[in-house]
């Protein structure tokens, strides 16, 4: 290992919580790494795991999803819904031999721009140490048709 | 062919210091589908929007990216540039790369290909946008107020002082609610019918208010701007139109001992009546349940009193159907019932009543004509024990929450007590005294110091009778020892409880509500007097425990929204709704049960002849509120969300 | 055979007065030991009808067939108690409506076959409700503890190579009775979700999908294991899920015709350990 790891992220929020939350980071000028591109959504709700799925296809070494604190969404009970079905794919993925650390789950309100800015350094830093998503990027090479728009 | 424009936004220093700007217009003028990729010190500048303008227009662009600050900042701003260049304004993203790339970062090179990916991902996106209109509702200018207490009251005469119609639904034979039940009122001790009953007289004689009392809302249809109303009109027996409230049928019905619901079980009314003095309508009713005419076919001596004929016992329950663009839901509460505390003896010790009662007793009008007497013997008592929470902040028995208004009634009460039983003498068992509003702790404080109320720290664990007197035993816990008080009364401060029909009344309108039955707000702090619905509103003690001042407030709060609802002919949405496809919906109505404003409906197919052939999900737009958990939901990918479609997100996705 | 021949002739008795239209059930298949679905409209076929301990395949996924019950008329079918609660979900997501079934519900013990008690789906809730109380015991396959020993890597190492044998014939989904919508979301190519060609990718994708649909509502009747034509084990993936959702949500999939469905529905306290 002579050169660092820069892992890939990808991350899907809701615009009324995390969005805000990651705004306010910036405005606060707090600094943190660079590794993650962030999906706006309107609300956890609409977080899909296909969309999990789809971002690791795209390489992502992990996957952080994030939304308003229960009793917080705007849509009032996206997160709700959100929370169940994370429970239930994150047990899938574990169990298809996903480590859980590769795909985080939290909550963020858009006043705490200072655990966003925490989050994603931990978050960067985990992955680096667990390392590249291979297994996962081995499925892609084997596939014969890469994968297009 | 896509033609997309992307302006990168230096915004003076604070992004070009970070992301070399001129390499991202370079690499991002050479991604598919760009026609013009330009940086520029402030797009949000006049010459800025200017130019912005101007690219559109001279190269027909299909879609644009502001690659600057967050949509939060400037997207209402850029769409707007695009709508004025006659582009579709919700053909225009902005990529954020101030707020989440060149503030945060500190390596150039990494920030700027960061701002490349995200920039990259905008414009995937923005080739899939689709062009979208603000989706225009008719508004019916009609509200509907349901519950005429006092919060019921404010608003209907709010709104319809401002010149709209509303149509004011009481299930009561009468207006009023809890307040005219009232003595004084805390803060300031004046008499609750004196400052109800011209409330109460305002509304039924409103040129823009139509009074519907004796009746219920049975059917809501509809959303925001357009609902649809079924109205149940119970029948009085008495023509309304006729009757002229001379209250003979009522001192000639020969069934005059039936407890009064209004007077708590302390005083009593006849088979035909009206629920107090100062009744509005002032038009009696006839209760069914106890008048011997509907019990064996003989009597009718109401009837035969009344001079002109106004009686009528073939009379129907009646429909009426309505058109109404906002509800108001002031529906009230109830007081707990006290089955719950066996340990306090009410309902075995008739001196055991609740604060409620003790109303009744304190009022002029009331069933003691204002004397505090006790029910078992008609005496004075001489001592009087309080106990407040009796029912509140007790999760074991009674409910988790504070009532909010039992410390300062009690307090009221000990006063009233005070002011009418010279050498009488009152005992508080309180966990706390919550007095925060206008006057309030200055009024417990008066209720300590000049009418000589003795608050005891502490909860009640007993009371039972010994020698004609009511032994309360509880524990002073400042003083850290049992206390035994032998009273004359003793006056239970029950919760305040939502309506035992709350729940399903709530799913009647459509509205959700919380473990209790209290209707829940859109917003705990920034939308509280809306409902989780589209244009019903909350109004008085159905959404919380409430005292008069903030019942009156959110009701006016609530007009105002309506009137604002009212305000414009159409209403208009932004266009992030959901909608289905009807030809794979499987039906299995998961969407219709995930969305949390109950905007999915269940649509039958059709064929020719009339046939259902199959049932599918089909999203209200009026409702919609654009959150997108039905589309995460739908197996089928039947549903998709103007904005943030599939399509646009798997696009978004496939350019990192 | 007790329970045959009382099943037969109830089968007869209700088609000769008319009360249902069809029985669907079981009739002697290719080799002594299989059973193939066979669907009765008249009194005179019902002697084809068996019943021992060969019938096996969950056959309520013929109920939910275009038009079956459009008419509004009964329909009697074989089903054990894993059909049963198959049959409760398609009512719970309004694929039919569980007063036009006639249940003929029996268990088997070794060779032996029982008749359960009851008539339409209600009546079985409290029998349904036992197995949730008390799952007969050494249902667990022993393969699930091999798994859950494993380290990630070699998790995925062995569902990679299961997968690879996929052959996207989507025979789990034509097995299953919970796959029944008009449009599956492999189908749908507007955006292409999941990889169609049936390499690991996309191998990977599809039944990883499949296993979160049907997360909460999969009954374990095995149907889907028994048509995948390249063995992959797919009922340790289904079985994960239940367990899963009844851990987590005490959701017991079938439990009766009123049930919700667990992702369409929350608690405000459902567990979020795993959530920073
Ligand atoms: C013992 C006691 C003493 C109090 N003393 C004071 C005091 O001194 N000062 C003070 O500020 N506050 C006091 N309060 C609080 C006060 O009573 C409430 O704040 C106030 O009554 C709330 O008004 P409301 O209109 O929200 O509810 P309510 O007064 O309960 O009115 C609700 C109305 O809606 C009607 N309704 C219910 N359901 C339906 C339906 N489905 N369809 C049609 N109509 C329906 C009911 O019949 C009722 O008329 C006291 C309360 C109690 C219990
Ligand atoms: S979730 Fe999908 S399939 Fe089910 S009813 Fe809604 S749109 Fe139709
Ligand atoms: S987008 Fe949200 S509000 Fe709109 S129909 Fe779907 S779940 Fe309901
Ligand atoms: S997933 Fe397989 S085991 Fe589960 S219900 Fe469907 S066919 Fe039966
Ligand atoms: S039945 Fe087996 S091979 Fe066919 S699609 Fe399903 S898992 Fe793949």
């Amino acid at each position: 290992m002579s050169e660092l790891f820069e892992p890939k992220i990808i991350a899907f929020v809701c615009t009324y919580c995390t969005y805000a939350g990651a705004d306010l980071a910036g405005t606060s000028r707090l600094k943190y790494a660079p590794n993650v591109r962030i999906i706006r959504l309107p609300c956890t709700g609409r977080i899909s795991p296909m969309f999990i799925l789809k971002a690791l296809q795209k390489g992502a070494d992990g996957v952080l999803v994030s939304g308003c604190h229960p009793g917080d969404c705007h849509f009032t009970h996206g997160n709700y819904h959100a929370r169940r079905r994370w429970m239930v794919f994150r047990s899938l993925l574990d169990f298809m031999g996903i480590q859980p650390e590769r795909v985080i789950f939290s909550w963020i309100s858009a006043a705490e721009g200072g655990k966003f800015a925490d989050l994603i350094n931990t978050v960067t830093e985990d992955i680096r140490k667990l390392g590249p998503f291979d297994q996962y990027k081995e499925l892609i090479r084997e596939t014969e048709a890469p994968a297009t728009l | 062919m896509a033609k997309i424009g992307v302006f990168i936004c230096h915004c003076g220093e604070n992004i070009a210091s970070k992301v070399d700007c001129t390499k991202l217009a370079a690499a991002i003028g050479e991604h598919p589908g760009v026609a013009v990729s330009v940086e520029y010190k402030y797009f949000c500048s006049e010459p800025g929007q200017e130019s912005v303008k101007k690219a559109i227009r001279d190269n027909n662009l299909t879609g644009v990216i502001i690659a600057a600050c967050s949509p939060r900042m400037h997207e209402a701003t850029f769409r707007k540039v695009c709508a004025e260049a006659g582009l579709n304004p919700y053909l225009c993203e902005i990529a954020n790369i101030r707020e989440q790339c060149s503030w945060v970062h500190t390596d150039k090179e990494m920030a700027t290909e960061k701002a490349m990916d995200i920039t990259r991902s905008m414009i995937e996106k923005v080739k899939r946008n689709n062009k979208l209109q603000p989706i225009e509702v008719p508004v019916t200018r009609r509200a509907l107020v349901i519950g005429g207490g006092i919060a019921g009251i404010q608003a209907a005469l709010d709104i319809a002082n401002a010149g709209q119609e509303v149509v004011l639904v009481e299930r009561e034979p009468s207006l009023g609610g809890h307040m005219s039940q009232l003595s004084e009122t805390f803060p300031t001790l004046d008499c609750s019918q004196c400052i109800m009953t011209p409330r109460m007289v305002e509304a039924a004689q409103h040129p823009k208010i139509r009074l519907l009392t004796y009746a219920e809302v049975e059917h809501v249809d509809g959303f925001i701007g357009n609902f649809k109303v079924k109205i149940r009109m119970k029948s009085r027996y008495v023509d309304i139109n006729t009757c002229t409230g001379c209250g003979d049928c009522m001192t000639k019905c020969p069934v005059k001992k039936i407890s009064s619901e209004f007077d708590c079980g302390l005083g009593k009314r006849t088979a035909i009546y009206t629920p107090f003095a100062q009744s509005v309508p002032n038009i009696p009713v006839i209760d069914k349940a106890s008048c011997i005419y509907f019990k064996n076919g003989k009597c009718k001596t109401c009837m035969k009193s009344c001079q002109i004929n106004a009686i009528n016992f073939d009379l129907q329950d009646e429909f009426i159907d309505l058109d109404v663009g906002a509800i108001v839901v002031a529906t009230g509460f109830q007081v707990q019932n006290t089955a719950g505390y066996g340990e306090y003896g009410y309902g075995k010790y008739p001196d055991v009543i609740t604060g409620l009662q003790f109303e009744r007793l304190a009022t002029a009008s009331g069933p003691t004509s204002g004397k505090i007497l006790r029910p078992s013997d008609g005496k004075e008592p001489e001592t009087v024990v309080f106990i407040q929470c009796a029912g509140s902040r007790d999760p074991s028995k009674g409910v988790h929450y504070c009532s909010k208004i039992c410390c300062m009634y009690t307090a009221k009460h000990a006063m009233l007590y005070a002011h009418k039983v010279h050498h009488g003498k009152t005992h508080i068992f309180y966990m706390d005294i919550r007095a925060g509003g206008k006057g309030y702790d200055e009024f417990t404080r008066r209720a300590i110091e000049e009418d000589d109320a003795s608050y005891v720290r502490g909860r009640v664990s007993k009371v039972w009778l010994e020698n004609g007197k009511l032994m309360v035993r509880g524990v002073d816990t400042l003083l850290g020892r049992p206390v035994t008080i032998a009273a004359d009364m003793v006056v239970l401060a029950t919760a305040m409880v939502p309506q035992p029909n709350a729940k399903e009344f709530a799913k009647t309108i459509g509205i959700a509500y919380d473990e209790y039955g209290y209707y829940n707000e859109a917003h705990l702090k920034l939308r509280p007097v809306e409902s989780s619905t589209a244009g019903v509103f909350l109004a008085g003690a159905c959404q919380s425990p409430k005292d008069i001042p903030d019942s009156v407030a959110q009701a006016s709060a609530s007009a105002s929204k309506v009137l604002a609802l009212f305000s414009k002919e159409k209403l208009e949405r932004e266009p992030v709704v959901a909608t289905t496809n009807e030809a794979t919906c499987a039906g299995c109505w998961g969407c219709v049960l995930a969305c949390p404003y109950n905007a999915i409906e269940q649509k039958d197919i059709l064929d020719r002849s009339g046939r259902i052939i199959k049932r599918v999900a089909s999203v209200n737009p009026g409702l919609c509120q654009g959150c997108g958990t039905c589309v995460t939901f739908c197996r089928s990918n039947s549903i998709d969300l103007a904005g943030f479609t599939d399509k646009q997100i798997f696009a978004e996705v496939m350019a990192l | 055979m007790i329970t045959q021949e009382k099943y037969r002739s109830k089968a007869k008795k209700l088609l000769a007065e008319g009360s249902v239209k069809m029985v669907i059930g079981y009739s002697p298949g290719s080799t002594p030991d299989r059973r193939r679905p066979v669907f009765i409209r008249s009194f005179d076929e019902a002697d084809q009808l068996v019943l021992d301990s060969n019938c096996i395949a969950n056959l309520s996924g013929y109920l939910v067939s275009e038009g079956l019950l459009s008419d509004e008329k009964h329909v009697a079918i074989f089903l054990r108690p894993d059909g049963i609660r198959s049959i409760n979900i398609l009512a719970a997501e309004s694929q039919l409506n569980v007063d036009q079934i006639i249940i003929f519900g029996f268990d088997t013990n070794g060779n032996e076959v029982r008749a359960l008690t009851g008539e339409h789906a209600g009546e079985f809730s409290e029998f349904i409700g036992s197995i949730k109380e008390h799952p007969p015991e050494k249902s667990r396959d022993p393969l699930l503890y091999q798994i859950e020993q494993m380290n990630p890597q070699e998790r995925f190492a062995f569902w990679k190579d299961e997968f690879s044998r996929c052959i996207k014939c989507y025979a789990c989904r034509q097995a299953c009775p919970m796959c029944y919508c008009r449009r599956c979301i492999v189908d749908s190519n507007q955006p292409q979700w999941i990889n169609t060609s049936s390499h690991t990718l996309g191998n990977f994708e599809w039944n990883v999908v499949r296993a979160f649909h049907l997360a909460g509502r999969c009954v374990g009747c095995g149907n889907c294991d028994r048509a995948c034509p390249v063995n992959i084990p797919l009922r340790l993936i289904n079985s994960r899920m239940a367990e899963e959702v009844l851990d987590s949500f005490d959701h017991f999939a079938g439990l009766n015709p009123a049930q919700e469905p667990v992702l369409a529905s929350f608690k405000k306290d459902d567990s979020e350990t795993f959530i920073l």
